[in-house]
C-alpha cells in the first residue's frame, strides 16, 4: 500500500509542476506589459492621415541606417521636397514598435525647409515610416526597413 | 518641478539674415517606456515620456513636435528655421508627469 501511495505521489507532483509551469507562462504573459499608448501600425496611419491611406513618393527622403546594432538609438531623419507653405505635418511611424507612433511634428512657413531629425527607439527589425500630410489633406510617405541586432523597447 | 539639462544649437555657427539654419534641441530625460522592469526591485518602471515639446521665435510659435516613448532616451529634435532677424529662440517642453520647464537661446545674425 504505501509503494503504491508513494508512486501515486511521484506522479503527481511533475504533474502539479506542469500546472505551476502553465500558471507561471500564462502570468508571465499576462505581466508582460503592454504599453498604454499602445496603437497599431495600420491604426496610427488612419490616424495621421484620417483615413485616407498615404501614397509612396521620392519626395519624401527618408534617411535611416540600414543596420542599427543597438535599437534603443536609431538616427532617423527626414527631408521632404515640397515647398514649406504645401506641408502641414511630419509623421514618424514604425510597423512594428507596441506604441506605432514615434513623434508627429507640425510645421509654420518660418520653418523654410521641411525636415525633422531625432532618434528612436526601435523593438526589433520593422519598416520605419516617415508620412508627410500637405495642406490640401493628400499624404505622401517613405518606408524603410531597418534591421536591428538588439531591440531596445522593453 | 525638477530643473532638467537642456541645450539649443544653432547650425551652422555663423549665419545671415534670410538663412535657414538647423535649430537642434537636446534635452536630458529618461523617456521611459512603462515597460522595462527596475532590476533591483523587479517593479515596472512608470511611464514618463516628453510629450510635447514647442519652438518659439520671439513669441511666436513656429513648430510644434508631439513626440512619444517610442523616442529614444536623452532625446533629440532638430528642425529648421528661416533667420528673419536677430531674437530668441524658446523652447518649451512638457511631459507626461506634468514637468515644463524652458530654454532659451539668442539668435545673432551677422551681415
Amino acid at each position: 500500500m504505501r509503494r503504491r501511495s508513494f508512486l501515486k505521489g511521484l506522479s503527481a507532483v511533475p504533474a502539479l509542476a506542469l500546472l505551476g509551469n502553465v500558471q507561471l507562462l500564462a502570468e508571465a504573459k499576462k505581466a508582460k506589459p503592454k504599453s498604454k499608448n499602445a496603437i497599431s501600425f495600420k491604426k496610427a496611419l488612419e490616424v495621421v492621415t484620417g483615413g485616407k491611406g498615404a501614397k509612396e513618393s521620392d519626395k519624401v527622403q527618408l534617411i535611416v541606417p540600414e543596420i542599427a546594432e543597438n535599437g534603443a538609438v536609431v538616427p532617423v531623419k527626414v527631408n521632404v521636397d515640397v515647398p514649406i507653405e504645401k506641408v502641414k505635418s511630419i509623421h514618424i511611424l514604425t510597423t512594428k514598435n507596441s506604441n506605432a507612433r514615434a513623434a508627429d511634428v507640425f510645421l509654420t512657413p518660418r520653418n523654410g525647409k521641411a525636415y525633422f531629425a531625432t532618434r528612436i527607439k526601435l523593438s526589433g527589425t520593422q519598416n520605419v515610416v516617415a508620412v508627410a500630410v500637405l495642406k490640401d489633406g493628400s499624404a505622401i510617405m517613405a518606408s524603410k526597413p531597418v534591421k536591428v541586432t538588439i531591440g531596445g523597447c522593453g | 518641478m525638477a530643473k532638467r539639462k537642456s541645450i539649443i544649437k544653432i547650425k551652422p555657427r555663423k549665419y545671415k539674415v534670410g538663412d535657414i539654419v538647423k535649430v537642434d534641441f537636446i534635452v536630458i530625460h529618461p523617456m521611459e517606456t512603462g515597460m522595462r522592469k527596475d532590476k533591483k526591485t523587479g517593479k515596472i518602471k512608470p511611464m514618463h515620456y516628453i510629450n510635447e515639446v514647442k519652438f518659439y521665435f520671439n513669441d511666436e510659435l513656429f513648430t510644434t513636435v508631439l513626440p512619444w516613448e517610442t523616442v529614444s532616451t536623452n532625446p533629440y529634435f532638430s528642425i529648421n528655421m528661416k533667420v528673419t532677424g536677430p531674437g530668441v529662440i524658446k523652447v518649451v517642453y512638457k511631459d507626461n508627469m506634468g514637468e515644463v520647464n524652458e530654454k532659451t537661446k539668442k539668435v545673432k545674425p551677422k551681415g
